[in-house]
């Protein structure tokens, strides 16, 4: 990216402390979300997001696969973000391959809790937060609902036999303008609401040590129930306020950024901190607090955004 | 297996002759200098160029001409198993140099000396003939992003099965173990930039199936002509002139 002079990131800087950002957003305010679902053909389930210049694709894969042995009746998701080229010429060859991983585990953490999937996210809150105080800590994980985001217990097909559904959620940043974070939650989010999942008969004859027969129906399809899934909302700070859908330029100026995924219940799914200036901990709770109020309008976006990509969907079809 | 059906019919419903669908977007990656998608049947592709800009690696720096380089690299979900490894894998290291070559043919390097134009293509979904439509792809980027090059550079695909030629293999088609030739020429000045074949071929039937590749070349050429007219008047209207 080409540097900013200082007279640049004075107006940016300048603009943000009187809530008119440089495009003349508010610091609350979402850039325009442009969704479109079912684009790869291929894949269970896909959804194509754009955040103002960033754009990017979600597919979702299932496949069948044997449980993680500790926790039998659960299935497994993986979750794979890719940088293309394409966003960005510094991610050509293995340039990308930094910012592919911490996408993918912020994704994770923040969709599954943790990489197991299975357990809450206490452990990783005392990791991220270190200037926290006792009570602010407690409050904190009262908030954490067990397994919160994707359900993975609806993807055991029979409790007890060796059979669950693995799915693959694989993410492509195509261009880049800030706030990728932000855009993957959204577009697994559709592409999940998009993911069909075929319904399977298993042998009830086989015993419990071995794998079972599976016949997977062509035909039948069960749609996965998306209403616990996230949103994530990334909020930067730049100077002394916090900003939404920061762009790339204005991620430049940033001194500290603060996301935090939270589904339609009001429940906090992950949080992540990112950039090296500390927080003070009752900052942190505001910027939770407004995170939650800005989630409600961005979940309400998304789920409208979703219902018509899906209308549009079955129309052409 | 029968490709082509005693009606003369294709897997697809095509005549032997007759391409896949093309449909073409011009400027989809806003920050890239040039973008582009291309699309044949079902085989999406995403090119972004940019450039001309300085050269990241001092050594490589030419001071006569422009240095271009190309990545290509196919999305997880590209292929109808998923695969492990978007990039660096032996088949994305050589069609990458197979585009770089082809497009440093056309590219008009000596004007933009000790500068680097890179190429990204990124595969969206894979079904057959992707070489073909990265090379088109690029070149729509390429002529957005307004770098001079001599001719555009179309290229298409051809095959050979139960004894008729079959003009854009499909993945299917293309799997079948018959031979596939790939043709990428320069319209207008009527050259041969990329010629490669996979398995054997009679040396008659070769010169047919390459004679329908480049044909299926020039029905590529006359229709990114057509996408970068409508492109150009739609900047016209934009600036007001």
């Amino acid at each position: 990216m080409v540097g900013l002079s200082l007279g640049e990131q004075t107006f940016i800087k300048g603009g943000i402390e009187q809530d008119l950002r440089t495009d003349g957003r508010k610091r609350l305010t979402y850039r325009p979300i442009f969704l479109e679902t079912g684009i790869i053909p291929q894949a269970s389930g896909s959804a194509r997001v754009k955040l103002g210049a960033t754009d990017v694709i979600a597919s979702v894969k299932v496949e069948l696969g044997k449980p993680n042995p500790s926790y039998p009746d659960k299935g497994k998701v993986s979750i794979y973000v890719d940088c293309s080229p394409t966003a960005e010429p510094s991610f050509q060859g293995r340039g990308g391959e930094e910012l592919s991983t911490e996408l993918s585990s912020a994704l994770e953490r923040c969709l599954l809790g943790g990489k197991s999937g299975a357990g809450t996210t206490y452990e990783h809150m005392t990791i991220r937060l270190r200037s926290l105080h006792i009570h602010l800590l407690q409050f904190l994980v009262s908030e954490f609902a067990p397994g919160a985001g994707i359900d993975l217990s609806s993807l055991c097909i029979v409790r007890g036999k060796k059979v669950c559904w693995d799915l693959y959620i694989d993410g492509l940043v195509v261009s880049s303008d800030g706030n990728m974070l932000d855009a993957l939650g959204a577009a697994i989010k559709a592409a999940l609401s998009n993911t069909v999942i075929p319904k399977v008969q298993v042998s009830a004859n086989a015993p419990s040590d071995e794998t079972p027969e599976v016949d997977v129906s062509d035909e039948e399809f069960l749609q996965f129930d998306t209403s616990g899934v996230p949103v994530i909302v990334t909020l930067t700070k730049v100077g002394g306020h916090y900003i939404v859908d920061a762009t790339t330029e204005e991620e430049s100026q940033m001194s500290s950024a603060v996301s935090v995924s939270i589904n339609r219940l009001g429940r906090i799914c992950g949080l992540t901190k990112r950039g090296g200036a500390g927080l003070h901990p009752t900052v942190v709770l505001d910027t939770i607090s407004a995170a939650k109020h800005v989630s409600e309008q961005l979940m309400n976006k998304l789920d409208s955004e979703i219902a018509a990509a899906e209308a549009c969907d079955e129309m052409e079809s | 297996m029968e490709f082509v059906n005693p009606e003369g019919l294709r897997l697809d419903g095509r005549r032997p002759m007759e391409m896949r669908q093309l449909r073409a977007e011009i400027g989809v990656v806003s920050k890239a200098d040039g973008s582009a998608v291309f699309e044949m049947g079902n085989t999406k592709v995403i090119a972004a160029v940019y450039g001309p800009r300085e050269v990241q690696n001092r050594s490589q720096q030419s001071n006569d001409e422009a240095l271009v380089r190309c990545e290509y690299s196919m999305a997880n979900f590209s292929t109808g198993d998923r695969m492990r490894k978007p990039k660096g894998d032996r088949r994305s290291t050589e069609i990458s140099m197979v585009i770089r070559q082809t497009m440093e043919a056309c590219i008009l390097t000596h004007l933009m000396p000790r500068s680097q134009i890179d190429i990204f293509v990124q595969v969206l979904q894979a079904d057959g003939g992707t070489r073909s439509a990265c090379i088109n792809a690029a070149t729509l980027a390429l002529a957005d992003a307004g770098i001079p090059m001599t001719d555009i550079v179309t290229s298409c695909s051809a095959g050979f099965l139960n004894g008729t030629p079959l003009l854009d293999l499909n993945y299917v088609e293309d799997s079948a173990g018959g031979p596939d030739v790939t043709v990428g020429i320069l319209p207008k000045l009527d050259k041969v930039t990329l010629l490669q074949m996979d398995s054997k071929l009679q040396m008659e039937t070769f010169e047919t199936v390459m004679q329908l590749a480049t044909e299926g070349c020039k029905a590529v050429a006359s229709y990114i002509r057509e996408v970068l007219l409508e492109n150009t008047k739609q900047l016209e209207s934009r600036r007001g002139v």
